[in-house]
């Protein structure tokens, strides 16, 4: 993160798709022009040798033909360029060039033209040395105090450090312990050379040592010369850094004295000439390069250090002093002086990006990506706004989520059941004990007119019942296309099923990217669950239904389950559930009156409703409108309140389990915690039982667990029976009160809560508040009632006399002349109504998002939370 | 030795390069430095199937080695993430911690008690909180998120949302991610074996243990074979190599034996004074929840390192977490003046301003971060509210604009259109506000700020029952706020259902303490009681 970027000077792109690294870039008046201009010499690893003068005109010129002076091929990868004294008998400076396997060492002159662009260039090949060892990087100084001329070191990829003395090849010694080469220098102060060793020490050899230690090249013999090497070649100082490091330094500014500079991939480190830490800087970025320039202020130095995410800093030892933007991101920094321009940072990428650019108040270039902003007519928003604020009023109103959808649906979703159960039972895992377990196949066909991506049928029916698949994921459906799937139904779970409704939903969307459901539900068939049986006499439960038309005979209604040979005089049916349970229908011969009855209540009500359902559907064939069906009978609620109270046990039953197994929990991590004391201790202590207990304890909590779910899966039959009890309720009573529709859907969403039956919120207080609500609204006596508080929060109660007592009251208001009717408090919200998240909002047009690379800094970005301020 | 299996052929760029003759070690090891981690291991690779021959067996061995070496680090490198920056606590470390010292702590000891600041912490009227009860910071870090819940039910039924402070369920949950590393990078299987390998070897080769101690660390995240490879090199070192302790130390805390990854590191400071080393010392201290100890290694290190950035960053975090704001700006201050280009000590010393009222200097340090290059929704929506209430309203609304624009993802909208809600209270516009706020739920429908001041405007409009099914929601997605209950008792005080104004009083309390309005509704309502 920088503020300024790095001003351009002059800049150049090296050739195609050439390498460089570190050692490729060096600044140095090169052809002893005299005149304190530098010179940029880049070799590449392809070979080329090029040299600059660069002289802009104005900062940010153009390159001009004539800046490089200089542009050979050298045949052999150029690893390192150096500039130094390295030709004996004359203090001129040479330039070094390191190939793989060879040093050259040339002499630059130029000839002046006339005109600028006639000055000649070329290099003499002074010298070169052949190498036995491939060579990685190279140092040069004036090894052991020689005045005026340079000798060079040259670190092999094998470990060795060749020494050549001008024209001479002198010595080769190995380091030992050599894994990798490290970067390497040399310190004129204490005649020593550095490195950074593959054990992460920083290591320092005196040249004196390594001169006198034995020829490395005198022994091939592997073994011998690893001992000998290893045994004479002292090592100065040692320091462990913990890192691999980038780059070595030495410098000493002003006479002070002289500093070792080691840049790890991690740490910026600044060591004496002992091998001690000066300082050191945890670098929050991984370095690329650096080079320590000069001494600004007594006792400091700075530095130059760029890093890979293309910044380059400037440290005073180690206060950040600036930062500026890169173009690339930099394998070598150089500090050179050009023309009257002192101080200019020469910076060369690995692709070949050469720059030379100086520091300066310039706004690092990034602009903020325009949003997308219109011209705004003010008119044409201000209508925009009228019309969206209507459909948001229009949305609230209705309290609708989606407005109603278009006349014609886009994709319509079809079930057909079949009408014969299928052949061969399709059931699988049924835990049904009866034998053979029916299925039925239902085809749902999904027919698209517009192009619909990413469709989704879910299948869905009400357990116990289960199909065989409930969710199929399709292809893209083109326009006016179909698809079908054929799915079988069966009773799973081993007992009756409150109803026998499913449905279907397709969710897809539309090629602008809005998601669309649609759905559709179909009912099965009461043989599904259920077969003819012998009609039994006897009965715990019986239920009597009247109607206003004579009797019909079974054989019409129930062509299903009546054998045709028995003929039309057959008065009673008998249903043999899947489960076990039989109900019997009896069709009184004189009276209008049906009796249905059976040994438990839940039984009562598929056939019930499947009688009603069919003697209506029979009538509206004959035409006959007045057709109703009554129910004059006590409501059997002593009954419905057993099954509330055996649901409720269960409830108890697992609110327990729950509790005894979260002691359990506890305790066994508190041995858990104990033991791991034991083990963590140094000292051995015994475990004094510990383990059995903890054994003891597992075991327990598996077998409540264990317990658990079988409470749980009873708590599920007995739900599925009180919802079917439920039904029956429901239903008697509006046959009782002859209820109109609306109210038997208040009826039902009283009873028979959306919700699931959970541990947290269960069907007896969910509908003990329904209840009680309605009980405090349409159905009060007085006004005083109406005050009445609810609790709030939903909790469980602690038995079920309260809902015994409320729903017993609320059948006598309902005897007494009570309608249900939601009006009058329609600007009063229920109660119990949580505010969901989801209430009508018009679609927010926030598609359009960009992705930004990712930024490491992330705020936190609440605002302060409004409070209601009290008026005392 | 294990040689990794044919990877996918991808050719390295410097094909040229590498037929004018370079060496390939040469070539790998100048892509190392270049952190050209895929073209590297990819040379190394080719360099370890080579066929044996042409030279010598000695040469071989030290090219192998070498070239086994570097692939090695390549392959850490490409997954290395600074351990010091990792700090997760999941369920079962914060309840199986038995490295408490105290169960109760004495103030300005521990972290665990935010509220025991004493250098004047804002209080959550002015500043919000997050769920441990904490001033909500400038920064997001990895530890400022973490809350130490005190049972296990109690963890699990934090909510769970994002946002808040809810423990990772095991110490797994962020560490499995570099782990995996292995099988990406290798689809053919993993470089080294380590089931194979015969650790004990390898510790008597400095050289090479080293960077295969890393490997195993980082790119395996396997620190039971890291520890033992650590524990082998220490003794063949003679316990001489502080790096060696430094690294049994990670393992140490990475199994949570903080107790003994104290001792490795406070062995290795005694070797070698290093950077790295005071900061895992101090992350092990501020584990253990001995903030002081931290703050005193902290400065007893920066008298062996003046200046280092790291160490007066830790400091100011500790103060912060401990409540202990104006300290902790301080030192952020002083970050600022050894690194300016520092983002978390800009943002921490910004947001600090904004929340002790002064929009307008907050508004300068974001600016200064929007100008150093940082660009996201998080900062401009910062901006917006510093214009907000700086009074600067044009760049209020273009600011979120952009806010929105660079939002990515439903929760980043969620804040926007939530302040955006709050700028349409403060400007009066109640419609605006509700639909704000309504839109804020529609994007993050856990919102608990959202549900209240919903809850607040809903009581404007007098629709109490709706208001307060909003206000229960709020308090039971965030029961460490205080303003929902506050609400409710206020509201049920109107509706003059002052049992119920007095226990939702009673929670507001708890929440928040020092609450003046809080304290004066319970007195009056006292005085009610005791008139009846």
């Amino acid at each position: 993160m920088s503020l300024f970027k790095a001003r351009d000077w002059w800049s150049t792109i090296l050739g195609e798709k050439e390498e460089f690294d570190q050692g490729c870039l060096c600044v140095a008046d090169v052809d002893n022009s005299g005149s304190g201009q530098d010179k940029v010499i880049v070799g590449s690893y392809n070979g080329y040798l090029r040299i600059f003068n660069p002289h802009p005109v104005k900062p940010g010129d153009e390159v001009q033909p004539e800046d490089l002076l200089l542009e050979v091929q050298l045949r052999e990868p150029i690893l390192q360029v150096e500039v130094g004294k390295f030709v004996s008998g004359t203090e001129g400076l040479h330039l070094a060039v390191l190939h793989c396997r060879k040093l050259c060492v040339y002499a630059v002159s130029g000839t002046q033209g006339n005109v600028e662009h006639g000055n000649q260039y070329q290099i003499k090949l002074m010298y070169e040395h052949n190498l036995q060892r491939t060579a990685c990087n190279m140092t040069y100084g004036p090894f052991g105090g020689v005045k005026g001329r340079d000798l060079i070191c040259i670190q092999s990829m094998d470990g060795m450090l060749m020494l050549f003395e001008q024209e001479s090849y002198a010595f080769g010694r190995f380091l030992p312990g050599f894994l990798l080469p490290g970067p390497l220098a040399y310190s004129s102060r204490t005649d020593s050379f550095i490195t950074v060793s593959s054990c992460q020490q920083v290591e320092s050899y005196k040249y004196q040592v390594l001169a006198f230690a034995t020829d490395a090249d005198e022994r091939h013999d592997t073994e011998q010369r690893k001992l000998s090497s290893g045994k004479r070649l002292v090592v100065d100082w040692v320091l462990n850094i913990g890192e691999q490091a980038l780059d070595i330094c030495v410098v000493s500014f002003n006479q002070g004295a002289s500093s070792v500079f080691v840049l790890g991939e991690r740490n910026f480190f600044c060591l004496k000439d002992n091998g001690q830490i000066r300082f050191m800087k945890k670098l929050d970025y991984s370095p690329s390069c650096f080079i320590p320039y000069c001494s600004v202020r007594e006792g400091t130095i700075n530095t130059l250090i760029a890093n890979h995410n293309k910044i380059l800093n400037v440290y005073q030892d180690i206060t950040l002093k600036w930062a500026s933007q890169l173009p690339c991101i930099p394998v070598s920094v150089k500090v050179a002086n050009f023309q009257d321009l002192k101080g200019v940072i020469v910076t060369l990428s690995d692709d070949g990006h050469l720059q030379c650019s100086y520091l300066g108040t310039d706004p690092s270039l990034f602009q903020a990506p325009k949003v997308d902003s219109r011209e705004i007519n003010y008119e044409e928003m201000n209508a925009e706004m009228k019309e969206l604020q209507k459909i948001i009023r229009e949305a609230t109103k209705t309290q609708d989520i989606l407005p109603e959808s278009e006349k014609q649906r886009d994709v319509t979703v079809t079930a057909e059941v079949s009408p014969d159960l299928d052949e061969e039972s399709q059931a699988i895992e049924s835990e049904v004990k009866t034998g053979a377990v029916p299925s039925l196949t239902v085809k749902i066909t999904i027919q698209s007119r517009v192009k619909a991506q990413k469709p989704c049928l879910a299948v869905c029916v009400q357990a116990p019942l289960a199909v065989t698949c409930d969710q199929f994921v399709f292809d893209d459906l083109e326009p006016d296309s179909s698809e079908t799937v054929v799915l079988s139904v069966f009773l799973k779970e081993n007992c009756s099923p409150p109803d026998l409704e499913g449905t279907c939903m397709v969710s897809y969307h539309i090629p602008t990217g809005i998601p669309r459901v649609s759905q559709c539900s179909f009912s099965l068939p009461l043989k599904l669950v259920c077969f003819p049986a012998q009609p039994s006499k006897a009965a715990n439960h019986k239920l009597t239904i009247d109607t206003n038309k004579p009797p019909i005979s079974f054989v019409t209604i129930f062509p299903d389950f009546v054998d045709p040979s028995e003929g039309d005089q057959a008065n009673a049916l008998g249903f043999q559930f899947l489960t076990g349970s039989k109900t019997t229908l009896l069709a009184s011969k004189t009276s209008q009156r049906y009796r249905i009855q059976s040994d438990q209540l839940e039984d009562l009500w598929l056939v019930t409703k499947e009688l009603i359902h069919r003697l209506q559907e029979h009538f509206k064939k004959q035409n006959c409108k007045d057709f109703a069906c009554t129910f004059s009978g006590s409501i059997p609620l002593q009954e419905y309140f057993e099954l509330i109270d055996r649901h409720f046990e269960l409830r108890l039953n697992a609110e327990k389990y729950q509790e005894l197994l979260s002691e359990r929990a506890v305790q066994f991590r508190a041995i858990e915690r104990r033991l791991l004391t034991r083990f963590k201790d140094k000292t051995p202590a015994p475990l004094q039982h510990l383990d059995t207990l903890l054994e003891g304890t597992f075991r327990e909590v598996i077998a409540l667990a264990d317990a658990a779910e079988e409470n749980q899966a009873n708590m599920f039959q007995a739900f599925a029976k009180l919802k079917s009890a439920t039904h029956l309720v429901i239903m008697l009573i509006s046959l009782w009160q002859k209820l109109s529709t609306d109210q038997v859907a208040i009826l039902e969403a009283t009873f028979l809560p959306l919700a699931e039956d959970t541990q947290e919120l269960g069907w007896e207080e969910t509908v003990d508040a329904a209840v009680s609500y309605l009980l405090r609204t349409c159905l009060s006596k007085s006004s005083k009632e109406q005050a009445l508080t609810l609790s709030s929060q939903l909790s469980m109660p602690k038995d079920t006399s309260r809902l015994k007592k409320n729903i017993t009251l609320f059948c006598d208001r309902l005897a007494k002349g009570g309608r249900l009717s939601l009006s009058m408090d329609s600007a009063t919200q229920p109660a119990a109504a949580m505010p969901g998240g989801c209430a009508t909002i018009p679609e927010s047009d926030l598609e359009e998002r960009t992705i930004i690379p990712g930024s490491t800094a992330v705020f936190a970005s609440h605002g302060q939370t409004t409070k209601q301020k009290s008026k005392p | 030795r294990p040689r990794s299996a044919p990877g996918p052929g991808r050719s390295s760029r410097g094909a040229p390069a590498g037929e004018m003759g370079l060496e390939p070690l040469f070539q790998a090891w100048s892509y190392f430095r270049r952190r050209k981690f895929r073209e590297c291991a990819d040379v190394c690779s080719q360099l370890l199937e080579r066929p044996l021959g042409e030279q010598t067996f000695y040469f071989l061995l030290i090219l192998i080695q070498a070239a086994w070496n570097l692939k090695t680090r390549a392959l850490t490198e490409m997954v290395y993430v600074d351990e010091i920056d990792m700090d997760q606590e999941g369920i079962a470390e914060i309840i199986l911690d038995e490295n408490a010292i105290a169960q109760v702590a004495r103030p300005g000891t521990s972290l665990k008690l935010p509220g025991t600041g004493q250098g004047g912490g804002p209080s959550p009227a002015v500043r919000p909180v997050t769920q441990s009860g904490r001033p909500i910071t400038g920064f997001v870090r990895p530890s400022t998120q973490s809350g130490r819940p005190s049972t296990m039910e109690q963890a699990i039924r934090t909510p769970r949302t994002a946002l808040t402070a809810r423990p990772i369920t095991s110490a797994s949950g962020g560490y499995v991610r570099p782990g995996t590393a292995s099988m990406i990078t290798n689809p053919d299987g993993p470089f080294i074996n380590l089931s194979r390998l015969n650790l004990t070897k390898y510790a008597q080769k400095p050289k090479l243990a080293k960077a295969l101690f890393e490997y195993i660390f980082h790119h395996e995240n396997d620190i039971k074979n890291a520890l033992d490879l650590a524990a082998l090199a220490t003794e063949y070192a003679q316990f001489k190599d502080w790096w060696w302790k430094v690294q049994i130390g990670k393992c140490y805390y990475r199994l949570g034996l903080y107790r003994e990854a104290e001792k490795q590191f406070k062995s290795a400071l005694k070797q070698q004074d290093m950077v790295d080393t005071i900061l895992y010392l101090a992350k092990v201290y501020l584990r253990l929840d001995q903030p002081v100890t931290a703050l005193n290694l902290f400065k007893q290190g920066l008298e062996r390192f003046p200046g280092e950035v790291t160490l007066i960053c830790g400091i100011a975090r500790i103060y912060e977490e401990m409540n202990n704001i104006s300290s902790a700006a301080e030192y952020y201050k002083d970050v600022l003046k050894q690194d300016n280009t520092h983002v978390e000590a800009i943002a921490c010393i910004g947001s600090n301003h904004f929340y002790s009222d002064q929009p307008e200097i907050a508004l300068r340090f974001y600016r200064r971060l929007l100008q150093m290059g940082v660009y996201n929704c998080q900062l401009f929506n910062n901006l917006g509210l510093c214009c907000f209430y700086a009074q600067q309203y044009d760049m209020t609304l273009s600011s979120f604009e952009r806010a929105l624009f660079l939002a990515e993802n439903e929760e980043e909208t969620a804040d926007v259109w939530y302040n955006l809600g709050h700028v349409a209270v403060g400007i009066g516009d109640l419609n605006l506000a509700y639909q704000c706020f309504k839109l804020t739920l529609v994007n993050n429908n856990d919102y608990a700020e959202a549900y209240n001041n919903l809850a607040v405007l809903e009581m404007r409009k007098g629709h109490t029952e709706q208001a307060r099914a909003l206000l229960q929601t709020a308090s039971s997605l965030a029961p460490h706020m205080y303003e929902p209950h506050f609400n409710v008792a206020i509201l049920s005080e109107k509706v003059g259902d002052l049992q119920r104004s007095y226990t939702a009083a009673q929670k507001s309390e708890e929440a928040f303490p020092g609450h003046v309005d809080t304290q004066q509704l319970m007195k009056q309502l006292k005085e009610h009681f005791a008139m009846l």
